[in-house]
């Protein structure tokens, strides 16, 4: 690689990458504390479920950023992944087809094969179609579950029964809402800086590229169709590994967990936080919840309330809540600094 | 006949009713820089599209230093050395001037990015957005693309279109002292006809799919056929 490649490599966005690995290591420790805090913070069980709740939506809609954010593509179905990966959990351990860990291994494996192997065929369409098509996928994955109720016990669901200890913790770690809060909130923290150093690597450069200019990265000499297909694998196993969570802490399955209400509210949260960044859509997420529960203690409507935040989102936050707080950031240091903006 | 750097065998491209390439044949020798010009929809840019893999549903043969790289995709045929750019500037709007250089010197044998940004004068512009930059600047960074990895044979599609004068001359300048230097074998299509007359070597007529004539710039200035049909006044 030549000097000045090299260089690059060194530096993003102007910050020299021992900046950024740096920040990233003591941004980590903080997030995970700050995990910590809070729930000490909050005595409320219910107020730590809704929490709980909060952080699990906040990595299922982290999957459908990714999505939009690498491939530049919306998706209407990552319900299919979510509530795919708790219903392998569920099915096999109903079955006892494997230990359940080994079981929880391939909910998280079989979603982003899955999605691999469906991605080579559905990321060659356009925008409006690939959303229509990942409906689809995920309506007849919905109705599946509704009607084959021999397997799946239809539209009621089924409880899982797991044993005493998972990976050798004890089960209840899972199910308690203060302890679930923190594992929740660690996977969160986890993912959202693994993304951040993928969105930052050769791989994640090259998906935004291909994002970019589809035809001009096949005439530089690459073949469009993995990466993309990747990264569609990669935002559907962010969505398993929110339906593994929320099947551990609820201890059920249902067809609800696959519908495309799931879907949708989880490209809300995105929206409202930010697509175009990595921590965006959780941030979206937290909102949604919140006034999902704040307004609907006030009315039956609270949908309409959630709506208004998106138009507003949509017309005068471009950049979602994300990008205002990094504007807002951005005006608070050049003021501090004296410098323009 | 000695082997071309690059050669299109028989070429033909119909779009519904319309044939746009008639059973084109064209070899271009390693290291010349040829000019392929033509009024329009006389098949100049089909035939780029033709050699780089652009085009769908074409019939003939394509070859690079002999091997046929007909059933090659664009992405292979630009790693066995055919690079073009396009009439539209194509680049990547989002990404910096460094990062897309970058990315595609991943693909490249000889990953060239500092020597690119020194030649095209993007030296300056290298962290910033390609969407931010002019448009003479877009313009050279979408040859850079191009030229990433120093490839054998170069197809450029207008490079001229929207630039200045003295930037039509500044390119046409360095894009003679790049081909020589590097070995490059370029067919370019242009209308600007200073560019063309001032860098090419040899020229190719494309008439409403065919090819009407062949020869050196003042070979082909004198064919009563060309002006006619193209250069009128500017022979």
């Amino acid at each position: 690689m030549t000097e000045l490649a090299v260089t690059n490599t060194e530096l993003h966005d102007g910050i020299p990458s021992t900046l950024v690995t740096r920040g990233l290591l003591a941004i980590t420790p903080i997030g995970l504390c700050a995990g910590v805090v809070l729930s000490h913070l909050v005595s409320s069980n219910l107020l730590l479920s809704l929490m709980t709740q909060a952080v699990i939506g906040a990595i299922l809609s982290t999957g459908v950023g990714v999505l939009y954010r690498q491939n530049g593509v919306v998706s209407f179905g990552h319900a299919a992944f979510y509530g795919s990966a708790a219903y392998i959990v569920g099915l096999a351990t109903r079955h006892g087809v494997a230990s359940i860990e080994a079981t929880i291994i391939l909910a998280l494996v079989l979603p982003t094969l899955a999605a691999f192997l469906l991605g080579l065929v559905i990321v060659r369409v356009p925008g409006t179609a690939f959303a229509m098509l990942t409906i689809a996928i995920g309506q007849a994955l919905f109705e599946f579950a509704n009607k084959a109720r021999d397997i799946t016990g239809g539209d009621e669901g089924f409880r899982i029964e797991f044993p005493a200890t998972i990976f050798g913790t004890p089960t209840s770690v899972f199910q308690k809402p203060g302890t679930m809060f923190l594992l929740c909130w660690a996977v969160l923290v986890l993912i959202l800086c693994a993304l951040h150093v993928f969105s930052r690597s050769p791989f994640g450069r090259l998906t935004v590229a291909i994002r970019e200019n589809q035809e001009r990265a096949q005439f530089i000499g690459y073949t469009t169709l993995i990466p993309r297909a990747m990264t569609y694998a990669l935002s559907a196993l962010i969505g398993a590994v929110a339906g593994v969570l929320a099947m551990l802490y609820n201890g059920f399955v249902s067809p609800d967990s696959l519908h495309v209400s799931v879907s949708s509210d989880a490209l809300i949260m995105a929206v409202i936080g930010g697509l175009k960044f990595v921590w965006g859509p959780a941030a979206g997420a937290v909102v949604f919840f919140f006034v999902k529960e704040i307004a609907g203690d006030v009315t039956e409507h609270w949908p309409a309330i959630l709506g208004i935040i998106v138009i507003v989102t949509s017309l005068w936050l471009r950049g979602g809540l994300a990008g205002a707080l990094t504007s807002a950031a951005g005006f608070l240091r050049h003021r501090l600094s004296g410098t323009e903006p | 006949m000695t082997m071309g750097a690059i050669e299109g065998v028989d070429l033909t491209r119909a779009f519904g009713g319309f044939t746009a390439l008639k059973s084109v044949s064209i070899s271009i020798p390693e290291g010349e820089i040829r000019g392929l010009i033509g009024p329009n929809g006389a098949g100049k840019s089909t035939l780029i599209d033709v050699l780089s893999g652009r085009a769908i549903k074409w019939s003939g043969q394509v070859k690079l230093f002999g091997e046929d790289v007909s059933s090659l995709s664009p992405a292979r045929r630009r790693c066995v050395g055919l690079a073009r750019s396009f009439q539209r500037t194509n680049i990547f709007p989002d990404l910096t001037v460094i990062d897309q250089l970058d990315i595609a010197a991943r693909r490249a044998e000889q990953p060239n990015v500092s020597e690119i940004l020194r030649e095209l004068d993007l030296k300056r512009h290298a962290k910033r957005r390609a969407a931010d930059i002019s448009y003479g600047d877009q313009r050279r960074l979408d040859l850079g693309l191009a030229l990433i990895g120093r490839p054998r044979v170069l197809l450029l599609d207008e490079p001229a279109a929207g630039l200045t004068v003295q930037e039509s001359m500044d390119l046409a300048a360095l894009l003679r002292d790049l081909a020589t230097r590097w070995r490059v074998t370029v067919l370019l299509v242009e209308h600007d006809m200073d560019v063309v007359f001032g860098i090419c070597d040899r020229l190719t007529v494309l008439h409403l799919g065919r090819v009407l004539a062949e020869g050196t710039p003042d070979e082909v200035k004198r064919i009563p056929e060309v002006i006619t049909a193209y250069l009128g006044d500017a022979a």
